[in-house]
This record gives structure tokens, sequence and C-alpha cells, in this order.
């Protein structure tokens, strides 16, 4: 609790570090904020072309919204990803990024990582602004789910937060971290159903059956990622406009409590070693 | 409140020589441990009161300690063993203009560093025109600082630094910095420091501005305190100790 205090003491920190990052980003650049939009467009190009035309990955319309559009479908699922992503990268960075300021002056050390998820978060709200308004011209109702869709993103910004901060720990001493990250998210954003949808995975799971003759199937396994959730209650809210499975959010919040809570402990009993670390 | 601004008791500080160190994982796995080392000790169970409104110089040759000492000082490192109590509050100079965004403009540096050193916005508005007067690069304050002179850089973060306005200020080597009539400026703030009863530490090769600006000093050598107490004496001690380069 005498840590939370300390970190509330620093928000005007944490504010001025994080427009920092916001305003140094775009800095000389034509677009500007513009270009936060660029890679989600991007990726959205590249999957609706390949994964919706191509391989035909047909996902249910929305239900009850009725929408039937896969670069909606996917966007809903690929921009939190992003997010997500973006923490995790960059925030393993921050500290070693920021070692001259760590060596040099005395501060609440866990604001370089909040720093990273607070302009990330920028970013994504940015994108999910334009998002909200793109599903509402293509005919969803979204706009009385925009409270309960910010709920959602807060709990994935702790679980991503959660994660940063006991990575960033981490690269410090190992600076392989961050190396070994690209690929692991990879590998993730693969293992996440946010360019397929779920029920192909369920399929092939019953054709598979349980795993080594045990009534494990493949797809219990599969939604122990936690993103999996994630995914899935913002589907529910934004692509399909309704409430999620009470369910789901309780794990989606079980996630991110027990990954804020380990992360900050973590990055408390080192943060004292830092600069020596470093 | 009592009339000591620092206590350093029994502070010891030790890093680790390494002879291996696998900061990557696969050397860590290959040789099945992160690393091998032995314990340098750059303190040695030291202890003193720096007096409240002094100005306390640290001396002593290279590699004897006062940095690590500074650091301790400064919350940036944490001592083995033993405590340092702060009555007050610190700020520290180790670097003039660390965290500088050098795309920034000057201005919105100014809020930038104010903040990481521990100011308020309130406070640093309420600064504002000060630390530019002080920094004198008021024709620039809306230019991006990586266009500023190496000077000027440092002397917007200087500025921004002494207008913390701690109780105790710790400063390093930072006073090499600057023409002539910035330090002069410098001093004169020291001074201003002082009369308003502010603790000041700082470490200095320049034995001249120990002389000229400090009342207290320690002296360290390898990590122990040889003498502590009123500067001249202390001075005068440490200068015997050396070599004599210049007698002849």
């Amino acid at each position: 609790m005498r840590y939370l205090r300390e970190v509330v003491a620093a928000r005007e920190l944490l504010f001025n570090l994080v427009s920092r990052e916001i305003k140094g980003k775009y800095k000389r650049t034509v677009f500007g904020q513009l270009w936060s939009l660029a890679n989600p467009l991007a990726l959205m190009i590249i999957y609706s072309f390949v994964f919706g035309l191509i391989f035909r990955s047909n996902p249910h319309p929305g239900d009850p919204s009725g929408l039937n559009v896969f670069a909606l479908w996917l966007l809903c699922g690929l921009l939190p990803w992003i997010f997500f992503s973006a923490v995790l990268t960059l925030g393993t960075g921050s500290l070693v990024a920021n070692a001259g300021l760590i060596q040099k002056v005395y501060f609440t050390r866990i604001v370089l990582p909040l720093s990273i998820v607070g302009s990330s978060a920028y970013n994504w709200l940015f994108e999910m602004g334009v998002l909200v308004i793109a599903l509402s011209i293509a005919g969803a109702f979204v706009l009385p789910w925009i409270p309960l869709v910010v709920v959602i993103m807060v709990m994935l910004a702790l679980f991503a937060s959660g994660i940063a901060l006991m990575l960033s720990v981490a690269n410090v001493y190992f600076r392989d971290t961050e190396y070994f990250l690209t690929i692991i998210t990879q590998i993730w954003m693969y293992l996440t159903p946010i360019i397929y949808p779920i029920s192909l995975v369920e399929s092939a799971s019953k054709d598979v059956g349980g795993l080594l003759g045990t009534s494990i199937t493949l797809i219990d396994i599969y939604r122990l990622n936690p993103m999996e959730h994630f995914v899935l209650v913002f589907r529910q809210v934004l692509y399909d406009n309704r409430w999620p499975d009470g369910i789901e959010m309780l794990i989606c919040l079980g996630w991110s409590l027990v990954s804020i809570i380990i992360g900050t402990l973590i990055f408390r009993r080192n943060e004292r070693n830092l600069a020596e670390a470093l | 409140m009592s009339d000591v601004a620092v206590r350093v008791d029994h502070v010891s500080k030790s890093f680790r020589l390494y002879h291996e160190r696998n900061q990557t994982i696969k050397s860590a796995i290959m040789r099945g441990r992160t690393s091998v080392h032995e314990d340098f000790w750059a303190l040695k169970d030291v202890t003193f009161d720096v007096p409240r409104g002094s100005t306390f110089g640290l001396i002593g040759s290279n590699g004897s300690g006062k940095s690590t000492l500074l650091k301790c000082l400064a919350n940036i490192y944490f001592p083995n063993k033993g405590t340092i109590t702060h009555f007050g509050r610190i700020a520290a100079m180790l670097e003039v203009g660390s965290g500088f965004h050098t795309e920034l403009s000057g201005r919105e540096n100014i809020f930038l560093n104010g903040s990481i050193l521990g100011m308020s916005k309130k406070e640093i508005t309420s600064k504002f025109d000060e630390i530019i007067e002080f920094s004198g690069v008021e024709k620039f304050i809306d230019q991006p600082v990586k266009n500023y002179s190496s000077g000027m850089y440092v002397r917007l973060g200087f500025a921004i630094a002494i207008n913390v306005d701690p109780d105790i200020l710790v400063v390093d080597e930072v006073l090499a910095v600057g023409d002539a009539e910035f330090q002069e400026k410098c001093f004169q703030k020291f001074r201003d420091f002082r009369k308003a009863g502010k603790t000041v530490i700082l470490v200095s090769h320049s034995m001249g501005a120990v002389e000229e600006m400090c009342d207290q000093a320690a002296w360290i050598n390898q990590g122990e305190l040889m003498a502590v107490g009123d500067a001249e004496s202390t001075i005068q001690a440490y200068k015997d100790s050396l070599p004599r380069l210049t007698e002849e």
C-alpha cells in the first residue's frame, strides 16, 4: 500500500514521461499521430486478403449485431493484440533504454515501464475510436457498450503492465529477453484466435479427441492462453454487441490481477538494484 | 529537527567484481551459473554527520569511493550495511541534463526534467522564469534541445536542478561546466543556498573550489573515512598525505 502511494505521488512524472513518449515519437513526421493507424491498417489489409479472401476463414456473423465483415471482425481482436504486444516489447526495453537516467537520478523507477503502457494506451484509444466509428458506419450499435469496452481495456492494460514489469527487470539481467520476446509474441499471436475464429480450433480438437488417452483435449490447452479470453470478450462486446459471458470476464479479471500483483512485487524487489545492475 | 542534515551511519557498500559474467541465457545455461565474482568493498564502515546549513566537501583520490558515497546519499545505490538518514528534502545533481529528450523544446524539457527531479507542475511554473533567466537560453527556449550548444544544454540542466529548491543538495563534479561567468553564477547560487540555511554536499577534485566553498569536509581513501570535520584541516591532512610532487 505504501508503494501504491509512492506511485500515485509520482503521477505527474508519469504523465510527463507519457507525453514525452507521445510527443517525441511522431515529431518531425508529416502525418504525425496518423502513423499509429498505419500499422494496424496494413495488417488489416494483409490478413483480410490472405485469411479472409484466400483461406476463407469465415467467422460467424455478429450476434445480435448482424455484422459480417471480416476486416472489422479481425480488428476487434487485432487492435487489443497490437496494444498488448507493444506494451510487452517497449516495456521490456524501457529500463535498459533509460539506463542513464536510472544511474543518475532517483525517482520511482516503476514509472518507466508504466509510461510505455500509458503512451501505448494513448495510441490504442485513438485506434479504438476509429474502430468504433467504422463499426457504427457498418451498422453495429456499439455506442452503449463503450463503458464496458473501457473496463475490458483497463483489464488488458493491467495484464500487459504486469508482464512488462516482470520482463523489464529480467531484461536488465539478461539482455536476451527482448530478442526472445519478439519470437514469443509472434508465436503467441498465432496461438490466439485473432486472424481465425476459435470454431476452427474446436473442430480440429474434436477430430483429434483426448490427447494421449486422457480426457484433456486440444481446446482445453488452447484456452489456457489468457489472451484468448480477452479477444473473446472484446469481440462479444464490440462485434456482437452483447454482454460478454460472466465467466469469461472473471477469467480476464483474474489474469489481470495475478499479472499486475506478481509484476509489481517482482519489480519492487529488484528496484533498488537496478542502478548497479545496468 | 536536529542540526544534522544527513546522518551516515556505519555505511558499507560492496560491488561485485566479476571474473565471469553471463548476461545471456545461453552462456548462463552453458556455464551453469550466472556469474563468478568476489566482493569489492568500495565503502567500509563510514560514519559521519553533515551539519545542517553547512557546505560539505567530499575529497579523496580517484577511485576512493567518493562517487559511490554520493550515489548512496542520492538514493541511487543502497548500502549493504548501515543506514543513511536524510533530514529534509534531498535533490541530487550527479549529471546535468540527464533525461532531456533531444527532440523536445527547452520549454518542454524544463517540465519533463523538473518532474523527474521531483518538482510538481505548480513549482515548475512558478520557477519557470527564474530557470530560464539563470540558464541564459531564453532566446532558444522553444527550440529543440538537440540544437543547443553543449554549454547551453548543461546550463539549462543545471538551472533546473538548482531550482528544485531542496533542503539538501548533492552535487557531483558538475561545477567544471560552463564558462567562467556561469561558474561564478553557480558559486553565487551556492552561497545563497548556505545563507538560506540549506545544506550542500559536493564532490570536487579541485581543492581550490573545495577550499573556497566548503566549511566542512570529509576525506575518503580506499573506501575508508580518514578525516572529517573542519574543511581547512581536512584538506591539509589530505594534501599532506599526497606524495610531494610540487616540493622542488
